[in-house]
């Protein structure tokens, strides 16, 4: 698997509260399995994927180059003893899951408080998040409504999915979603700040002042 | 470590397992992907050294500034890279992003290896977290007290993300516990100064300062001569002496020792021309001094191999004889996990050069680094075959180190004729890399033995990082009529990346000197703060220069030079650039090369308006001939 025959090596995580599905999630992304069993994560793991992804144009033709894409998909411990270990590795990542259960309101109010540690401990203050609403599937347990996730979404700016591990709803769908916005944030960072040179001098932090375009702080 | 632990004390024992399983997985990972990084920045550089306006100091625009293909005319209105801003042909374009827009082919892989090595990225967490990643902060944290070799290892783990995108052959350093013997051997170095008569009440550090800034480049070399003699005399003959002090002197952990003799060696001592204020400079010219004197006079007290080591040391200076080379090697390479350890096995040699022309005849050894340290602590020898130009040795030559460590270097086997009355004669030498072989399933080989490959762009041979400023110059206010010629320099520090640290492992506190010359004094030095622990430090700071003419700014050079602030002790040179127009008057240093010319060269074509680069680290601020000759009197 790692055989470095790829053009870009893509860190994603998964988090969110403790058996919201985050490990049956990416076990299902990366080979499409159900497991219905429940294993608390041990503090930390990861899964690997490779895909092809196709940069689509602006403009909305996707006749865009495509590039081998490795995906390291860190899976988290969503339980609080494993808390300082868990948001340590957040600075490693690229991208975030921010995943929540449907069947259980608690875990959705505590997007909040996921959101604010992404925010201290993530490789900047806003990185690329996708919201995730877990076990679709189970529709009469169902607690959170899909409004209320959609309008918290779209207070933080970024895209909300309603998926199935046990089905395979709407996974792949959330996770090339996150993807894409790495990938458009690495073309932005690379070819925005050099496009104008930095003026000004002994600025503080370079960049800050070019951050103009996007929520993007290179 | 780098960042204080966390604390793991309530993971239990079966926890720990499970994560460092997970640890071990991510750091092959990991070292998949600093292969694959590895491998993209040397293509990087093989096509920028390929590019032209490298050296050639000119800059016309009616030629592609990357295959130097005249242009024509109507052409030069639209073929502007919009980030390097030369004017490039068609066929040196490589079209980016949306609608028609390009960049030259140079700034196109640029950008490209930035999103593939994921520097983006890095350059962004940077800000916010010193660089060490979770998995070895974690790590570190479970471990409270691991075995010597598993904490270098993970020392390494932690140093290759920090350098993790350099190409191979960079991680310059010294194992730790060289240094410790050299710290034990300046001491017994200052004993043996004192016991020896000359000078006894005199502090060695103030002799050397005193020599080193002597304006007379000779009587220093005179001083430090006497202190060796003094200390040489106790051991060896004395007939043997005098051609011994000066490769005493000079020897240094040359990465890479072209036969070049003096060039290198003047070059490999940063800031040798400094003048009398230049504290840090000397100080670190002299520390380099000491240890090097330290370390041969430890041999020098050891046993009769003094002989053998000091000779060596003056072919590594380049005062050698050589041959037309001919013949090939047998060896084979394999690690040893048991004793963590690499064996290189060295079977035989066949149809060698002689290295006695007149008696048609070889006394051949083989000598064998473990690049890129090539130095003392590095160097492995056999015995001395006599009489043959088939020698067939089955030897091994062992190294200890961790296995983690090995991807980036390679083995450097040299072979030699042992002179017994003469110089010794190079008989040729083969460079093994390491990262791409297989060290537990060895199997013999045999290469053919290479001259010394000449290195032109020694200078630039060993990656030390790179240096990314912004350069402009400021006009003068109309206001002030009298001084209408005189502008100002701006020159912003912005960040350097992949600084090498001096020792393995470590990290860097620095900061950047900045001088215009020719005044190379006070009036033009100036300093950013240093950035502490962090090999891709941000300085964000700008030097301003008053009252310089953009006439003057042609016969002028700038050289910025990294410094690694050691509060104890001296400070290290980390690496440097010069930047001017490459040519000019002969009392200034004009040897800049490449983007150096370049980033020069926009500065004046665009006043007020900031023209950045990134410019390669030069590992050694070496000089032009006039000082060569000097020191080779």
């Amino acid at each position: 698997m790692t055989d470095g025959d790829y053009d870009y090596l893509i860190k994603l995580l998964a988090l969110g509260d403790s058996g919201v599905g985050k490990t049956t999630f990416l076990y299902r992304y990366t080979d499409n399995k159900f497991n219905p069993k429940f294993i608390t994560t041990v503090g930390i793991d990861f899964r690997e994927k490779r895909v092809v992804y196709t940069a689509s144009n602006p403009n909305g033709t996707t006749a865009g180059k495509t590039f081998k894409v490795h995906l390291q998909l860190w899976d988290t411990a969503g339980q609080e003893r494993f808390r300082s270990l868990t948001t340590a590795f957040f600075r490693d990542a690229m991208g975030f899951l921010l995943m929540f259960d449907l069947t259980s309101q608690q875990s959705f109010l505590n997007v909040r408080n996921w959101m604010s540690q992404l925010q201290a401990n993530a490789y900047c203050e806003n990185p690329d998040i996708v919201l995730i609403g877990n076990k679709a599937d189970l529709a009469d347990q169902r607690e959170v409504q899909e409004k209320q996730a959609k309008e918290l979404a779209d207070k933080y700016g970024i895209p909300y999915f309603e998926t199935s591990a046990a089905t395979g709803v709407e996974v792949d769908k959330a996770v090339i979603t996150l993807l894409d916005l790495v990938m458009k944030r690495m073309e932005q960072c690379v070819d925005k700040p050099s496009a104008e040179p930095a003026n000004g001098m002994g600025v503080a932090k370079l960049g800050a002042s070019q951050t103009n375009e996007k929520k993007c702080a290179c | 470590m780098l960042q204080s632990d966390i604390n793991l004390g309530f993971l239990s024992d079966s926890e720990r397992e499970l994560i460092l399983e997970v640890l071990r997985r991510d750091e092959e990972l990991r070292q998949a992907e600093d292969q694959r990084i590895r491998k993209l920045k040397t293509e990087l550089l093989d096509i920028k050294r390929r590019g032209a306006k490298r050296g050639s100091g000119k800059y016309s625009q009616r030629v592609c500034g990357r295959c130097l293909q005249p242009l024509s005319r109507l052409m030069v209105v639209s073929c502007q890279c919009r980030l390097c801003h030369h004017y490039v042909c068609h066929s040196c374009r490589t079209p980016v992003g949306p609608k028609d827009s390009w960049l030259c082919s140079v700034c196109a892989m640029e950008s490209d290896l930035k999103k593939r090595t994921g520097d983006w990225f890095y350059d962004q967490r940077v800000n916010r977290f010193l660089a060490s990643p979770a998995p070895d902060l974690v790590r570190s944290s479970m471990k409270n007290k691991p075995a010597p070799s598993e904490y270098r290892k993970r020392k390494w783990v932690s140093t290759q993300s920090l350098t993790y995108s350099q190409p191979s052959g960079t991680c310059y350093q010294r194992v730790q516990e060289n240094n410790m013997k050299n710290v034990k051997y300046v001491k017994l170095f200052q004993q043996e100064i004192r016991e020896s008569t000359v000078s006894p009440e005199m502090d060695v550090d103030r002799l050397f300062k005193k020599s080193v800034k002597g304006t007379q480049r000779t009587s220093g070399m005179c001083s430090l001569s006497i202190i060796f003699t003094n200390i040489l005399i106790k051991v060896i003959p004395s007939s043997v002496l005098f051609s011994e002090y000066t490769s005493t002197l000079d020897l240094r952990n040359e990465p890479d020792s072209p036969p070049a003799l003096v060039v290198t060696r003047s070059k490999s001592v940063p800031g040798l021309d400094e003048e009398e204020e230049e504290d840090e400079d000397i100080d670190s010219l002299v520390s380099f001094h000491r240890s090097n004197m330290a370390s041969s006079s430890s041999s020098l007290n050891s046993s009769k191999s003094t002989l053998g080591s000091l000779m060596s040391i003056y072919s590594e200076a380049g005062d050698y004889d050589s041959v037309e080379v001919s013949g090939d090697l047998v060896f084979s390479i394999r690690y040893d996990e048991h004793t963590q350890s690499l064996h290189v096995f060295i079977k035989e040699c066949h149809g060698l050069a002689h290295g006695d022309s007149s008696r048609k005849q070889s006394n051949p050894y083989v000598k064998c680094y473990l690049l890129p340290e090539k130095s003392r602590q590095s160097k492995r020898k056999t015995s001395i075959k006599r009489h043959t130009v088939n020698p067939v040795f089955n030897e091994t030559l062992k190294y200890t180190i961790s296995r983690a460590q090995l991807c980036s270097r390679s083995v450097l086997i040299s072979l030699w004729h042992h002179g017994r009355f003469s110089r010794n004669v190079f008989l040729g030498e083969a460079e093994i890399a390491l990262d791409c072989r297989d060290l537990d399933f060895p199997t013999e080989e045999t290469v053919i033995l290479m001259s010394k490959t000449p290195s032109s762009v020694a200078v630039f041979a060993q990656y030390k990082g790179e240096l990314v400023i912004s350069l402009k110059y400021v006009t003068p206010k109309t206001q002030t009529p009298m001084k209408i010629k005189e502008g100002e320099l701006h020159v912003l520090i912005k960040e350097a990346k992949n600084l090498v640290a001096v020792k393995m492992g470590d990290t860097a506190d620095s900061f950047v000197k900045g001088y215009l010359l020719p005044t190379k004094g006070k009036s033009t030095k100036r300093k950013t703060p240093v950035v502490k622990k962090n090999l891709n430090p941000h300085f964000a700071h700008t030097f301003v220069y008053k009252e310089v003419g953009l006439e003057q700014l042609k016969e002028m050079c700038l050289e910025l030079t990294l410094w690694d602030r050691e509060a104890m002790s001296s400070n290290e040179f980390l690496g440097g650039v010069r930047l001017s127009s490459g040519k000019g008057k002969e009392e200034v240093e004009m040897d800049s090369v490449g983007e150096e010319v370049s980033l020069w060269q926009k500065m004046m074509q665009y006043p007020d308006s900031w023209a950045e680069g990134t410019l390669p680290l030069r590992s050694t601020m070496g000089k032009s001939k006039e000082k060569l000759d000097l020191l080779n009197k």
